[in-house]
């Protein structure tokens, strides 16, 4: 198998929590994204997802530990110098409030404009040519550059957009700006944080098209995180699911999707309206970051929990599919040598009762 | 949305880059600043270190007289260029600036107050006043204190020479003396002018320490943070407590007074506030989205402070800026009257001082007290005022609205 585009494995971050202890928001993720294709990170708040985009190329300031694999090399052991020119031309990020990411004081083209020219000149570096003047006459100028990144992320009239200022500019409108922005730097992973939850549903759909038809294009990869599993629907080849800086479960997103395997995953599916026969909200809170329960760290809430559940460490992610090697991934004792994934559909109750959680798990 | 004036798309863009890209060469406004200065520099040496007597005929500059022409190569440079040179821009910000007529008036306020600053004093010369009708005509000869000024009248007994005419008993304003005399016979509008030149200098010099100190340093340890941040804000903790009032005092007395030396003073232990306000406004900024995604496209710290920090945080500088040059004048005038002043002599703070003890005051000389108070009046609301329209014309956002007055600039 050659090597992945971008390959995570066993990344940690760690955070200083307030009362001195640590924090591990992500703790032990492995995944990884091939060019062309899009691998969704799906979990509820707290999870760990965005950390894990940032900190690919550290725009956190967590330590990390782990390996971040990206063109050939270890990003987690680059200089900040050596990252900056990661950061855009290689790995680009869309966030998730467009409303903040475009700089009120320049107008659009100007900030097109600027990601535009700083490529060039990252290319011109990287190149063995000792010329560096970006002023001469070039058939693309970086201002036509700018108007047809404009053009093609969907802006009518680029040319006269060009000039106006984020203000001017609607909520898809500046996402579509914000998408061209990481666009401008040809970037070969585009790291998108919850790019849609800032904008309504129609929109959404029209910027996950958007998406789409670019990587089709430029056949980039794309890391995508939401924590709406309807949009990793949409968009995504492989699922990643996770839950408290953990790996729950992983597959391609039709194995998820027709059997999801971890109760995790079961249970952010009965909270989907139109999944069950009601919405289900998963019992319990998310866990506390700063003492997370031993064993699995869903098994506090997992209505399937078995007293085993709390023991040791997070399970294995071992093979859903029982006869043989898949990629579709599951970190749940059910699916480990000692037990038979079958007892987990038996149990799986209709409607969980929380009563079945047994108390012992979370004391020690 | 967008505003539905037709020519929202030939704004032309706001060029904050007034230093640019670190990539590139200094821009032609940087090198035009730096040349400047570097021209600045060899004269001053020359005369410094090798003329005698005047540099050009009748003029030998202090040293305050030079960082103050750095102020306004700074001024030139990087205020009136860019306007000059992005007209459309510049016509937005007017078109902006239009609508707040109190801000029109304290613009054009200013802008006399400069021009007659600089050419005043050239014109009306000393304010000494020469003493009149040595041919003793109609028997009125020495020199002319206590004259009224224009439209004014004073007894005739109280102003005995009178350089205007003379009825009813009255002794007349004339445009002689446009704002009549001091009890000492000096020319009130020269006096004033001369006051005037001084406070320009001081505002132009102490904007010229405070907008790039306290920019840099509260930018800096916003974006930063953490050791660089407690570093820099703990010094500014420490530079509040010096009480600025005190260190002029006791280098007055070891090193003699002098303009450049208040401006120094003051102007370096005045910038702590400033640069606070900053950074506070920084911090703000430092979180918002496009902070990160610059980051995230590569830019390294100190080109996204400089490209995207400084002039999102542009307001917060104008509007404390134009607090606190204020604040300077009122001290220089508040020195002199307490006869500490740098200028002695000079200042509309002696002016005061002189004719508001005077036996005669108010009968007499009001003139004299009111000219100076109502110049810095004027200057120092102009200057709250536009500043706080400044802060809105100079945030792009608030283009279209129908009034300056919004708070939507602030996120």
């Amino acid at each position: 198998m050659t090597d992945s585009l971008l390959s995570v494995r066993n990344f940690r971050a760690r955070f200083d929590g307030e009362t001195g202890g640590d924090i591990w928001a992500v703790d032990g993720v492995s995944f990884d994204v091939e060019r062309g294709e899009t691998v969704c990170l799906v979990g509820e708040s707290g999870s760990g997802k965005t950390v894990t985009c940032e900190a690919l190329t550290r725009l956190v300031s967590a330590d990390l530990d782990g390996e971040i694999r990206f063109g050939g090399r270890n990003l987690l052991g680059l200089s900040e110098a050596q990252l900056r020119e990661v950061r855009g031309a290689e790995i680009a990020h869309v966030f998730q409030n467009p409303q903040g990411a475009l700089d009120p004081v320049y107008s659009v083209g100007e900030q097109l404009r600027e990601a535009v020219e700083r490529n060039r000149d990252d290319l011109g570096e990287s190149g063995d040519s000792g010329e560096s003047g970006d002023s001469g006459e070039s058939p693309d100028s970086p201002r036509e550059v700018a108007i047809d990144l404009l053009d093609q992320v969907g802006i009518p009239e680029a040319a006269t957009r060009y000039d106006d200022y984020p203000h001017e500019f609607s909520g898809g409108q500046k996402q579509r700006v914000v998408i061209a922005l990481a666009l401008a730097g040809d970037p070969d992973l585009l790291v998108a944080d919850e790019p849609t939850t800032a904008l309504d549903v129609t929109i959404q759909a029209q910027i996950l098209d958007l998406l789409g038809e670019l990587q089709d294009d430029r056949d980039v990869g794309v890391l995508f995180v939401t924590h709406d599993l309807g949009v990793a629907a949409q968009v995504a080849d492989r699922i990643v699911v996770m839950y408290a800086g953990k790996v729950m479960e992983r597959g391609g997103v039709s194995q998820i999707f027709d059997s999801p395997s971890h109760p995790y995953t079961r249970a952010l599916f009965r909270c989907l309206p139109g999944w069950g026969s009601a919405l289900d909200p998963i019992p319990g809170d998310p866990i506390d970051p700063a003492d997370p329960p031993g064993g699995c760290r869903f098994h506090p809430r997992c209505s399937a929990a078995v007293p085993e559940c709390g023991e040791g460490e997070q399970p294995d992610l071992y093979d859903a599919d029982s006869q043989g090697e898949s990629d579709h991934r599951v970190s749940c004792v059910f699916y480990g040598p000692d037990r038979n994934p079958a007892e987990l559909d038996a149990e799986r109750p209709t409607t969980p009762e929380t009563a079945r959680v047994p108390k012992e798990g979370d004391d020690d | 949305m967008a505003t539905d004036s037709g020519d929202r798309a030939t704004f032309e863009t706001v060029d904050w880059s007034a230093v640019d890209d670190p990539n590139h060469l200094p821009t032609g406004r940087s090198l035009a600043f730096l040349t400047a200065v570097g021209l600045l520099t060899v004269a001053f040496g020359y005369d410094y270190l090798l003329a005698d007597g005047p540099l050009a005929a009748g003029w030998s500059p202090t040293a305050l007289d030079w960082l103050s022409l750095v102020g306004v190569a700074a001024f030139a440079c990087y205020v009136v260029a860019p306007l000059a040179q992005n007209r459309q821009l510049t016509r937005r910000y007017w078109r902006q600036l239009r609508r707040d007529k109190l801000a029109v008036a304290s613009l054009g306020w200013l802008v006399f107050f400069a021009l007659f600053a600089l050419v005043g004093p050239v014109i009306l010369g000393d304010p000494e006043t020469a003493p009149m009708g040595m041919g003793a005509s109609e028997g009125r000869y020495g020199i002319p204190i206590y004259q009224p000024p224009v439209g004014f009248g004073v007894s005739e007994h109280a102003a005995t020479v009178c350089s205007g005419p003379v009825s009813d008993g009255k002794c007349w304003g004339t445009v002689l003396h446009p704002l009549g005399t001091t009890n000492t016979g000096e020319d009130v509008l020269a006096f004033v002018a001369q006051g005037a030149r001084i406070e320009l200098k001081l505002a132009f010099v102490s904007g010229m320490i405070l907008v790039p100190v306290a920019t840099v340093v509260g930018t800096v340890a916003a974006q930063f943070g953490g050791r660089v941040d407690s570093l820099l804000m703990r010094y500014v903790d420490l530079q509040q407590v010096i009480p600025a009032f005190f260190v002029y005092l006791v280098a007055q007395f070891l090193y003699g007074g002098s303009l450049l030396l208040m401006v120094v003073v003051f102007g370096l232990l005045n910038w702590g506030g400033v640069a606070r306000l900053v950074r506070s406004e920084a911090l703000k900024k430092r979180e918002a989205g496009y902070v990160k995604a610059a980051q995230a496209a590569g830019g390294s710290r100190l080109a996204v402070v400089r490209r995207h920090l400084m002039p999102n945080v542009a307001n917060a500088v104008v509007t404390a800026i134009t607090l606190q040059i204020p604040m300077l004048l009122i001290i220089e005038t508040t020195l002199s009257y307490l006869g500490l002043g740098p200028m002695q002599g000079q200042s509309w703070g002696y002016l005061i001082e002189t004719n508001i003890h005077d036996k005669n005051f108010p009968t007499l000389v009001w003139w004299s007290v009111a000219a100076p108070v109502g110049f810095l009046v004027a200057t120092v609301v102009s200057l709250n005022l536009l500043g706080d329209a400044l802060r809105d014309v100079l945030d792009p956002r608030t283009d279209g609205k129908t009034s300056g007055k919004t708070d939507g600039g602030d996120r």
